[in-house]
């Protein structure tokens, strides 16, 4: 099978045999693919310096199965470049995408939504609100997330002024019985994608480390776990 | 057939070599006790010997055989100048330019968190305390323009100006002789967002 100039990011490359490169990417049609780039690690490749995480890019590739040959890798043109602390930001959203969306499962919505934040990190946009509306994208992508504007069961709308518990597969509950508590409005809010308000930065936080830390499982997330290193120093 | 184990523990061992899978691996083995056995006992002393006598600078931190490498004890270089780059090839291509006088400091490794390579394996502490030795005026980031060259060039310099340091990053562009018609789409994106004033 041969696929040419499908639209796709980078997530991420490791060494393959002598020299060429896995490469991990993200495609708008057909999702989490694994590409092998053969040569790629040969000094003076031309294929090595164009596969850069974060830069849209038109991606060919053929064969079918596990081994799959990347051919072509084209820059799109300029989507803006991370730097600084952006960058870590990138990185935490790839490593949420290699931990959880698995291989050939197409996610157009989702690839808007990544394509979106590298977007807004790119502008310098302020990097928490950007996180947390990916993280809501991804888990209600994948049906991690239940809906966050009306109640589980009954179905009711969730009110402003209303106090709800989240039980994870279930959703929005009313009076809950234990974990933390949530706003009405910060639910809606999240729900919008609104984080002007601090409080619905700091419950969105919460409500969505919650749902990761269920479905990354026991292995906690390098990214994370690199920035508290840093601090330490 | 069953190898005698002595063969099959240098098969074995041959694997630790990056890209060699058990193919390779056999046919270096047979290779060197079969058709070369001078050439094996050579990498045999070779690699004891390197072992041995190998240690890290206690400056730059490059690979030394004594406690501070020939480079470090230099009087020629300009103590003043401190250069971080990830890998000793790296320092080995900068000195062939011969265009840099200072010294060193080589991290063996970029912060790269999806491969979990995080400060506390690229020596980051013992490149904070190189750098205050009170001598260093300026720290010049030469890392990759990779990602993550990219991203350990911003967390190294925002920990030594917080230090008080002054911190610059080699420029990249237009390669030397390049003409705009033959260069990368992405390299004249990023030249003209590095572009600076005359
Ligand atoms: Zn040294």
């Amino acid at each position: 099978m041969r696929v040419d100039g499908e639209q796709g990011y980078i997530l991420h490359t490791h060494a393959y045999r002598e020299t060429s490169l896995l490469v991990e990417v993200f495609t708008l049609h057909r999702g989490r693919v694994s590409l092998v780039a053969r040569g790629a690690r040969r000094p003076h490749s031309a294929i090595r310096a164009r596969l850069l995480a974060f830069q849209p890019l038109w991606l060919s590739w053929f064969g079918k199965g596990g081994l799959r040959t990347l051919h072509a890798a084209e820059w799109q043109g300029d989507g803006g470049s991370l730097s600084g602390a952006a960058l870590m930001c990138g990185f935490y959203l790839n490593e949420l995408l290699l931990r959880l969306l698995p291989q050939d499962d197409p996610h157009e919505g989702l690839y808007g939504h990544y394509a979106q934040a590298l977007r807004d990190l790119a502008d310098g946009a302020e990097a928490e609100p950007v996180l947390r509306r990916f993280e809501l994208a991804l888990l209600s992508e994948l049906g991690y997330a239940q809906t966050l504007t009306h109640v589980a069961g009954s179905g009711e709308a969730v009110r402003p002024a209303g106090h709800y518990g989240y039980v994870l597969e279930r959703g929005v509950v009313v009076d809950p019985e234990a974990g933390p508590v949530f706003a009405g409005r910060t639910l809606l809010a999240m729900a919008a994608g609104d984080y002007s308000d601090p409080r619905t930065l700091a419950e969105g936080k919460l409500l969505m480390r919650l749902l990761l830390a269920h479905y990354l499982g026991d292995k906690p997330l390098a990214t994370r776990q690199l920035l508290v290193d840093l601090q330490r120093i | 057939m069953k190898l005698p184990g002595t063969l099959e523990a240098l098969i074995d061992a041959l694997r630790v070599l990056p890209g060699v899978g058990p193919k390779s691996a056999a046919r270096m083995a047979y290779h060197l006790v079969q058709r070369d056995r001078a050439g094996a006992k050579r990498l045999s002393d070779s690699l004891k010997a390197a072992l041995e006598k190998l240690h890290h600078c206690e400056r730059c931190n490059n690979f030394s055989e004594t406690p501070v490498c020939e480079l470090c004890s230099s009087p020629r270089r300009d103590p003043r100048l401190l250069c971080v780059v990830e890998m000793p090839v790296d320092l080995n291509r900068m000195e062939e330019t011969q265009a840099y006088k200072g010294l060193y400091f080589v991290l063996m490794g970029r912060l790269s968190p999806l491969d979990g390579i995080g400060p506390k394996e690229i020596g980051l502490e013992r490149l904070l305390k190189r750098a205050q030795d009170g001598v260093t005026e300026e720290v010049v980031l030469a890392t990759n323009y990779t990602v993550e060259g990219e991203a350990t060039a911003h967390y190294v310099s925002e920990l030594l100006k917080a230090r008080g340091l002054k911190v610059s990053r080699i420029a990249r562009g237009i390669p030397a002789g390049g003409e705009l018609e033959y260069v990368d789409a992405m390299t004249i994106a990023q030249a003209f967002t590095d572009r600076r004033p005359l």
